[in-house]
């Protein structure tokens, strides 16, 4: 290939610059889905003949009709001072609170973090130390402080999103690559359009890890809270349920709150995709 | 016109031994020359060129830029990177047009330049492209498309072509020669290929590691031939080509004893 210097326009990219056509077509998540669905399928199947054959006792072990029944029994009269809707609901809504605190005050400290010496220095000894308490150690200190309602509640679960959201964007911050930052310096970046255009973004794929990270911790901690002092929401109404030995309700709450993560789960890979399609490409 | 008087970088060792990345060096970078620091590894080349672009501070000595002092990076210095970086959020067009976007030119107007500048490079068409569907080649053209966008005074070049295989980089260096001769910047160029320094530059500065200074510096002019006739076979077999080579072959290859006139 020729190059004339009077028309640079006619530069092509050469046969050796393969133009890289799109990427083959085979994402783990059909090739496996398939596998998947087979597995669930034994395993309700596995289920069924336990109780059909009596392998277990139904006190143990309710049979998925029984389940199914009850499901709907509690959809619709309710269990322990409200029905399943407002069970969830009552749950969605402290989780929802949580990550709400976690991510207004967890994003921007941890963005501040990983900028400045001087709040990574004041602010990361006392995230460190309650991070690593269990939340249900601490949980007996918060109703004492500020009583068995909602508020208790509430901080408990947002203490445990704040801490992996908040690690997460210091990380964020620190993993922009000093050429990107180099690079928007020397095309005359501000340092609010440095922020803006290029340490906010390149941190934000963190940021999305420490999110599911923190819904994880959110639903664990909700359920455990749940259990201990509430009058409303999934935790408290297995709580009940086994306090009256009706495995059958507690299955119901299980199936819920494992429907909710898988939601949670596939909500959050669903806005990685849209928000982060360039993640781990460049 | 950029002008570097005695200039040194100094890095403190973990042995206490400080490292001398570079020693008193001087030198002019004219309008209209393109000026290339060849060298083996550690000899300074790449500290000199983040002094310029003000991503490394000076220990000694000035570098100023017509006349006004370098202490950071700004605009007037355009910056091509051995490693790319793009911003993978973005498409081809949006990265060219980065900064503009920064100086406040109306996205109408710096969307219009940037395609411009795409043309030049041979990119027009992946202009809606994320840059991660390009190849390393392109890749590096946008970069260059990207440092030119804003018009700065010089532009320093950080062994651009390092990272792609041999015969996508002579189909660089035949786009870069016909760029700059449209453009006619003063460009500071760093690489390690003897070959690429004499294909480019207008000035040719040998440099030697340990502590870093210019060793030797030639003239030479076969870029011009080489953006009229794109070819850059009969450049590299001309006597003239071949006598520098060797010479700037053996400056590098040279002991460092006998560099330096002290004998071990």
């Amino acid at each position: 290939m020729t190059l004339a210097a009077n028309s640079p326009t006619s530069f092509q990219p050469s046969t050796t610059q393969r133009r890289p056509s799109a990427q083959p077509r085979r994402s783990a998540s059909t090739s496996t889905l398939g596998i998947s669905l087979v597995t669930l399928a034994s395993l309700i199947a596995l289920w069924f003949l336990a109780t059909r054959f009596g392998w277990a006792s139904p006190l143990f072990l309710p049979s998925p009709a029984e389940v199914l029944t009850q499901f709907s029994a509690v959809a619709a009269d309710g269990y322990a001072n409200g029905t399943l809707l407002d069970h969830t609901l009552a749950s969605l809504g402290r989780i929802a609170a949580a990550l709400g605190v976690g991510i207004f005050l967890g994003i921007p400290l941890g963005l501040l973090m990983g900028l400045n010496r001087w709040v990574k220095g004041i602010f990361s000894v006392p995230i460190d130390l309650y991070w690593g308490l269990p939340p249900l150690a601490y949980l007996p200190l918060l109703i004492i402080w500020l009583g068995i309602g909602e508020t208790s509640k509430i901080v408990l679960l947002s203490l445990s999103t704040f801490a992996p959201i908040c690690f997460a964007a210091q990380a964020g911050v620190r993993s922009v690559p000093i050429e990107r930052i180099n690079a928007a310096l020397s095309l005359g970046a501000s340092r609010l359009q440095l922020f803006t255009s290029i340490i906010l973004p390149s941190a934000l794929p963190e940021i999305m890890t420490g999110l599911k990270i923190a819904i994880g911790a959110g639903l664990s901690t909700l359920v455990a809270a749940e259990l201990i002092a509430a009058q409303s929401g999934l935790g408290y109404m297995i709580m009940s349920a086994a306090n009256f030995l009706a495995t059958d309700v507690v299955f119901v709450g299980l199936i819920v709150i494992a429907v909710l993560a898988f939601a949670f789960t596939s909500g959050m890979r669903w806005l990685e995709h849209r928000l982060i399609p360039w993640k781990g490409k460049l | 016109m950029l002008r570097i008087r005695d200039a040194s970088v100094t890095f403190p060792a973990s042995d206490g031994q400080d490292v001398h990345a570079l020693d008193h060096v001087s030198l002019d970078i004219a309008p209209d020359s393109i000026v290339v620091a060849v060298g083996a590894s550690g000899c300074g080349k790449s500290t000199l060129l983040n002094a310029i672009a003000g991503f490394l501070p000076l220990t000694e000595g000035t570098i100023t830029l017509d006349g006004k002092e370098i202490v950071a990076p700004g605009g007037d210095r355009g910056v091509v990177f051995q490693k790319d970086t793009l911003l993978p959020w973005a498409n081809v067009l949006d990265n060219v047009a980065l900064g503009l976007k920064y100086r406040g030119v109306r996205r109408s107007e710096r969307r219009e330049r940037s395609r411009r500048l795409l043309e030049l490079v041979g990119l027009a068409d992946f202009a809606e492209k994320p840059p991660y569907e390009l190849s390393g080649g392109m890749r590096q053209r946008v970069g260059i498309a990207r440092a030119l966008a804003t018009d700065p005074k010089i532009l320093l070049m950080d062994e651009p072509f390092g990272a792609l295989d041999s015969l996508t980089r002579e189909t660089m260096q035949q786009l870069l020669a016909s760029v700059l001769a449209m453009t006619g910047k003063q460009i500071l160029f760093i690489t390690h290929s003897i070959e690429e320094a004499l294909t480019l530059g207008t000035t040719i500065v040998v440099m030697s590691p340990r502590p870093g200074r210019i060793v030797a510096r030639f003239d030479a002019d076969f870029v011009r031939d080489f953006a009229e006739s794109g070819d850059i076979g009969p450049i590299q077999s001309h006597p003239r080509f071949i006598e520098l080579r060797q010479e700037i072959r053996s400056l590098i290859h040279q002991p460092e004893a006998a560099r330096t006139g002290t004998l071990q």
